[in-house]
């Protein structure tokens, strides 16, 4: 057993150096080490297309959907929003993104992993950072592809049926196309810096799903109107405002919800930033 | 060279480590011994980093770890084999890691060999047995090829076979002039590895001494004799020896005299022997002797005359 020698004293000390990239390069194999990422990440890409296939497919008639209605051959039902119609599976995109995100946090620190990180690199921080390049940059690619397949495939089956159409060069389109890429992939930044903070799976997950879907809608049905202007400032109204082709009245101008969603994020990442370098490991 | 100076960590009232200072030099195999619950993790984990101290410092070739420019080349440790992810393979587990410090696939492929884990290295970590997920945890703590190795209870569910073996990879790198810092609950795996030993109990160090001279000093030379006419060997071994107890009538124990001492005066004075043995406190006694006062946890209600119960 002992035939390998333990000595490796073959490189400079320069090359033996702790480095960002190198720490990039360890967050990477881990993501892509576990078979659960491909997994969800893959379903996230699957539900976004489909679910906006079958939401344009549903809209144009082809498929008869099981509403008191019957199948209704206005493509104006529902929203009456052709970019809504073909981005049917974001919201459910917006879930999977979240737990991804969440897990990508909170996971090591479940298994005890966590440690070995810290050991290999006690300055801390590099690894917080590592962790969000390689999220960003991975759910960016989804959600681009995700975004997009699902834009462009919809809008053929909406054209073919000569419904409305969200088109490209319609004002606010491709705003809110980009505006959804960028909700998408900041929502699992979030996640990523409340797994950090929270330290669980579970936390992390009802913080976040809880804050983002259920806090709005609870929010405004439980206060009372004037609460409307303060509302509209949470993570989830701000994004709407840059995520719809036209966002109602009462949320914030696009570019004011993207300026507050950005808020939101940089907090989200400060205080996992604090939390990584300040608590015992 | 591992530098602790009046190491502190307080859990609100709890003080885990009190005031620790200890060197640990390279070349020798230092063990860190100490009932379970007597700061032996708490210190290596502020060594780490991973704990703040609430005082004092610890320091690992001259500074603190988490200044290290390639700390997995620097230090290498193991403080629980089950710090990992549990999907993971044994050799992505090992690549993740040591890619932080640029370590490539040969170096791995190396270790996992070295360890004995190339035929499972694709096998998820979290499927491992205690002994395989200690090995893959030694494998993680000498991939950087570090001059400190720290291990926490590296025997911990390891087999005869894997004990036998750790015990002689530690003497190795000892002998290659690193710094080994080995921490154990028990003094008969210290016994046969460690050539200096750091002792801890309720946080705080109670001895810092060579093997051999804590031999020495744990274990005082005592005969037992056994005598028909013990009363006669009596006056006559007083002189001689430190002390002389008598439990039973026939029987003496005699501290500080050899035995063949003893039965040459016996001879002398003609007096008949029926028992006549040398007693040398086990090392494991003479640990817990000297942690008797500082161990947390003693057992309810032990039958063992050796645990004082007044203390606890």
């Amino acid at each position: 057993m002992s035939a390998v020698t333990v000595n490796e004293r073959t490189s400079a000390p320069a090359e033996r150096d702790l480095r960002f990239t190198r720490v990039l390069r360890s967050e990477w194999i881990k993501q892509w080490s576990l078979r659960s990422s491909a997994i969800t990440l893959g379903a996230t890409l699957a539900v976004m297309i489909l679910f906006g296939v079958v939401s344009s497919l549903s809209a144009t008639g082809s498929v008869e959907t099981t509403g008191p209605g019957g199948g209704g051959g206005d493509p104006f039902s529902g929203s009456g929003d052709p970019l809504a119609t073909v981005l049917a599976g974001a919201n459910f995109g917006v879930l999977i993104v979240s737990v991804f995100g969440v897990l990508a946090g909170a996971r090591e620190y479940g298994s005890g992993m966590i440690r070995s990180t810290m050991a290999a690199v006690p300055a801390r921080l590099p690894v917080l950072w590592a962790k969000v390049a390689v999220l960003v940059s991975t759910l960016l690619v989804v959600a681009v592809l995700g975004v997009f397949v699902a834009y462009f495939a919809g809008n053929a089956i909406l054209s073919s049926a000569d419904a409305a159409t969200a088109q490209w060069s319609d004002e606010g389109v491709v705003r809110a196309l980009l505006g959804n890429v960028a909700y998408l992939v900041g929502l699992g930044v979030i996640g990523l810096a409340l797994g950090l903070i929270l330290r669980s799976i579970g936390g992390g997950l009802g913080t976040l799903i809880g804050g983002i879907l259920f806090l709005p809608t609870l929010a405004s049905a439980l206060l009372p109107d004037t609460w409307d202007s303060a509302l509209k400032y949470l993570p989830s109204n701000a994004a709407q405002s840059f995520t719809a082709v036209a966002a109602p009245e009462t949320l914030l101008s696009a570019g004011q919800g993207a300026v507050v969603f950005a808020l939101w994020l940089v907090v989200a990442v400060a205080g996992a930033a604090v939390a990584i370098r300040v608590r015992d490991v | 060279m591992l530098e602790i100076v009046e190491l502190t960590k307080r859990y609100g009232d709890v003080t885990a480590v009190d005031g620790v200072t200890f060197r640990v030099r390279p070349g020798v195999v230092t063990g860190f011994l100490g009932p379970n619950g007597a700061g032996k993790s708490t210190t290596m984990r502020m060594i780490l980093g991973l704990d703040k101290p609430t005082s004092g410092s610890a320091l690992v070739n001259g500074r603190p770890y988490v200044d290290s420019r390639a700390p997995m080349r620097e230090l290498g440790v193991l403080l629980d084999a089950r710090n990992v992810d549990k999907g993971r393979s044994a050799r992505n587990h090992l690549r993740a890691l040591g890619a932080t410090v640029g370590i490539g696939r040969t170096r791995v492929e190396d270790l996992l060999e070295l360890v004995g884990l190339s035929d499972v290295a694709d096998k998820s970590a979290g499927s491992f047995s205690l002994g395989m997920g200690q090995r893959l945890g030694i494998a993680t703590a000498l991939l950087g090829d570090p001059s400190v190795v720290m291990l926490d209870e590296p025997v911990n569910g390891l087999d005869p076979d894997g004990i036998q073996w750790i015990r002689g990879l530690l003497k190795d790198l000892a002998a290659e002039g690193r710094t080994v810092f080995v921490s154990s609950h028990l003094m008969s795996e210290m016994e046969l590895t460690a050539e200096h030993l750091v002792v801890i109990g309720r946080g705080r160090i109670i001895a810092d001494m060579s093997m051999d001279d804590f031999i020495a000093s744990a274990s005082p030379d005592r005969v037992r004799v056994v005598s028909p006419e013990a009363v006669r060997l009596r006056e006559p071994l007083l002189a001689l020896a430190k002390s002389v107890t008598s439990a039973e009538a026939q029987v003496l124990e005699v501290e500080g005299v050899p035995a063949s001492i003893i039965g040459d005066l016996a001879a002398e004075l003609g007096v008949r022997l029926h028992e006549l043995t040398s007693i040398s406190a086990s090392l494991e006694e003479a640990f817990m002797e000297l942690t008797r006062e500082s161990v947390q946890y003693h057992g309810a209600a032990s039958g063992h005359a050796t645990i004082d119960g007044a203390r606890a």
